[in-house]
């Protein structure tokens, strides 16, 4: 909706909008809808003139047609592919987190989707050298945690603080603060977070129910709305930005019985990949189980007959450390049990 | 050996739009809706659609040009280049190096338009109608999908429902009349907003779960637009494999979409006929493989 002003193209002067705003004209979409020879009776304009300012304003607000060849040979330069760290969530992942989607990791709580969270910006700022935003909206990042974990990786001090100072944090706890980071974050500080440490490569938010779901159900529709929103400011950035987006949700159960990712079936279709974490009860009775199952829900990718859809792939957790060198790196592929 | 149906349903809408090429005419005023609680068939089923236009005759294309209008960032240019090139290989009798420039030549006859709000939306429109004019290639128009910007024109309308449907009359009302002047096929994406809950498991028609998902919630316009509707839905049914060397006997799951085609056309009589069509496919790595 963009209301006509002024100045806004050569030859709309203030007499002319005045002149539209008699005609109920207030709005560019008004004026591109609308037959131009009567408008220019109406407003005793001449019909070139008005041709021409349609011409124009048309050119500056529509979208663009991109060639299909141009898309494909700018996604080839641009498309990276981050690896998460942990060799089986990679192989779930069809090798890592995509730049330029966003990608979902769902669970319940204890499931471990946050130390996913915190080990990818570990690895991306240690081992790829590359600047992180992190959004927290649960307040369960600790700078200690982070610090631990690299300490797995490296005794160097400097290397340490290095990549810390790449990891930048934002801690919010409500919807509007998140849209006004994202916005701040796509209209400028983005680049600014890349200075001095490696571009930004990717932008993780954990958890985006937190803030989204109290304001699902009931009758307004403006959680649905805001919700909307937020993922679209994420698939812009992560699109124009060529990050990769990695969002948080939470499970509810569906009418069946099975676990679902939270926030509906609107959201659903929202991340292009989507991976279910589940704990993972272990034969020995060992009090704090750190093994994990990851399914992958939907993909884009594995579209292949030969492939499962559903594959669990056993992640190790460290209890204190990622120590996912050590981790069950054979992706066990079992079939999903349905509801049985 | 359980047969789970997925709750999923992909409801497509297709239109049929008088397409006239070369002299022949194809009898189709498309306006296809595919809606999709999950989203595997639903981009299959248009990435189909897209690599049958713009392959070569050769290799069982049309040769014609698409515009694929993305309104969610959901076109991923990398499967389609996945299915193409599959596609241009097994066509193929013998392994020529000209891969990239067929690639290329069928790609140059996509246009990609992301559109990221439903008055955008309606400027691209109106801008397409100039390229529609100056390319008469031009014959399939995706939109991924029109559902898109459902809440955010809710919430903005406030609480009269003329206001909130607004944005979206006016785009189908553009739609009807591009359909009529440049005969173009117009396929478009509906997402499900409300998730369908089959009953025990034993049930495994996909008819049953239909009734509450595929209930049309968009403008009435739009509702009279449409004149074909395909439901897609997906149903996992375990495949037997035989028992390997090893001893471990892996049970493959194949995901089978289920697509049915309600096409109500209205005839000189008074009442309209209801057509109905079904058909299933896979999904591999070549695309869709229909059953």
């Amino acid at each position: 909706m963009v209301v006509l002003r002024g100045g806004m193209c050569p030859g709309l002067d203030e007499d002319l909008v005045r002149g539209l705003r008699a005609v109920d004209i207030k709005t560019v979409e008004d004026l591109v809808s609308s037959d131009i020879e009567e408008l220019a009776q109406k407003c005793s304009v001449s019909y070139k003139a008005l041709f021409a300012i349609r011409r124009v304003l048309l050119a500056q607000h529509t979208a663009f047609p991109v060639s299909g060849a141009d898309l494909y040979e700018e996604l080839l330069s641009s498309t990276a592919i981050l690896s998460t760290g942990n060799p089986s969530l990679d192989k779930v992942l069809d090798s890592g987190l995509y730049t330029g989607e966003i990608t979902e990791l769902s669970g319940g709580p204890g499931s471990g989707k946050s130390q996913v969270c915190f080990g990818v910006a570990v690895h991306i700022a240690y081992h790829l050298k590359q600047s992180v935003i992190f959004i927290d909206t649960t307040g369960g990042l600790t700078a200690r945690r982070l610090l631990q974990m690299l300490q797995a990786e490296t005794n160097n001090t400097e290397e340490q603080m290095e990549a810390l100072q790449r990891i930048h944090i934002f801690r919010l706890f409500d919807v509007f603060s998140l849209l006004d980071c994202l916005y701040g974050l796509r209209s400028g500080r983005l680049q600014q977070a890349s200075v001095g440490g490696g571009s930004v490569k990717a932008v993780i938010l954990d958890s985006v129910s937190a803030v989204i779901s109290p304001l699902l159900g009931g009758k307004q529709n403006d959680g649905m709305s805001l919700m909307i929103q937020v993922a679209g400011v994420l698939k812009t950035m992560a699109k124009d930005f060529n990050v990769a987006a990695l969002v948080t949700n939470h499970v509810t159960r569906s009418g069946s019985g099975e676990l679902q990712p939270g926030l509906g079936v609107s959201w659903s279709h929202i991340p292009r990949t989507r991976i279910l974490l589940e704990r993972v009860e272990e034969a020995t009775a060992v009090s704090h189980s750190s093994l994990r199952s990851a399914t992958l829900i939907k993909s884009s990718r594995q579209g292949g007959t030969t492939r499962l859809l559903r594959i669990h792939s056993q992640i190790q957790l460290g209890d204190t450390l990622w120590a996912w060198l050590s981790s069950s790196g054979s992706a066990s592929v079992c079939v999903a049990e349905a509801a049985s | 050996m359980c047969v789970c149906v997925c709750v999923c349903v992909c409801v497509c809408v297709c239109v049929c739009v008088c397409v006239r090429q070369s002299g022949v005419i194809y009898v189709c005023v498309c306006v296809c809706v595919c809606v999709c609680v999950c989203v595997s068939g639903k981009t299959e089923l248009l990435y189909h659609l897209l690599c049958r236009c713009v392959l070569p005759v050769a290799t069982g294309g049309l040769e014609v040009d698409v515009v694929f209008v993305d309104t969610d960032y959901s076109l991923d240019m990398l499967r389609l280049v996945n299915i193409l090139e599959s596609r241009l290989n097994t066509a193929r009798s013998t392994s020529s190096p000209s891969d990239e420039a067929e690639l290329r030549s069928c790609l140059s006859r996509l246009l990609v338009v992301h559109c990221s709000s439903s008055s955008q939306l309606l400027l691209t429109l109106h801008f397409l109608e100039t390229s529609l004019s100056s390319r008469p290639g031009l014959a399939l128009l995706l939109i991924d999908s029109i559902s898109a910007f459902y809440w955010p024109d809710r919430c903005e309308g406030g609480a009269s429902i003329a206001k909130q449907e607004e944005k979206l009359s006016k785009c189908t009302e553009l739609l009807g009349r591009l359909l009529r002047d440049y005969r173009i096929t117009v396929f478009a994406t509906c997402h499900a907003i409300r998730r369908s809950y089959s009953g025990p498991p034993s049930s495994s028609s996909s008819s049953s779960s239909s009734s509450e998902c595929d209930r049309p919630y968009l403008c009435r316009r739009w509702q009279r637009l449409v004149t074909h509707r395909l439901l897609c839905s997906r149903q996992e049914a375990a495949n037997n494999m035989a028992a390997t060397a090893g001893g471990s006997v892996e049970q493959r799951r194949r995901q089978v979409f289920t697509v049915n085609c309600t096409s109500s056309s209205s005839s000189s009589s008074s009442t309209t006929k209801k057509a109905y069509r079904s058909t299933s496919f896979y999904v591999t790595d070549g695309g869709v493989e229909f059953i």
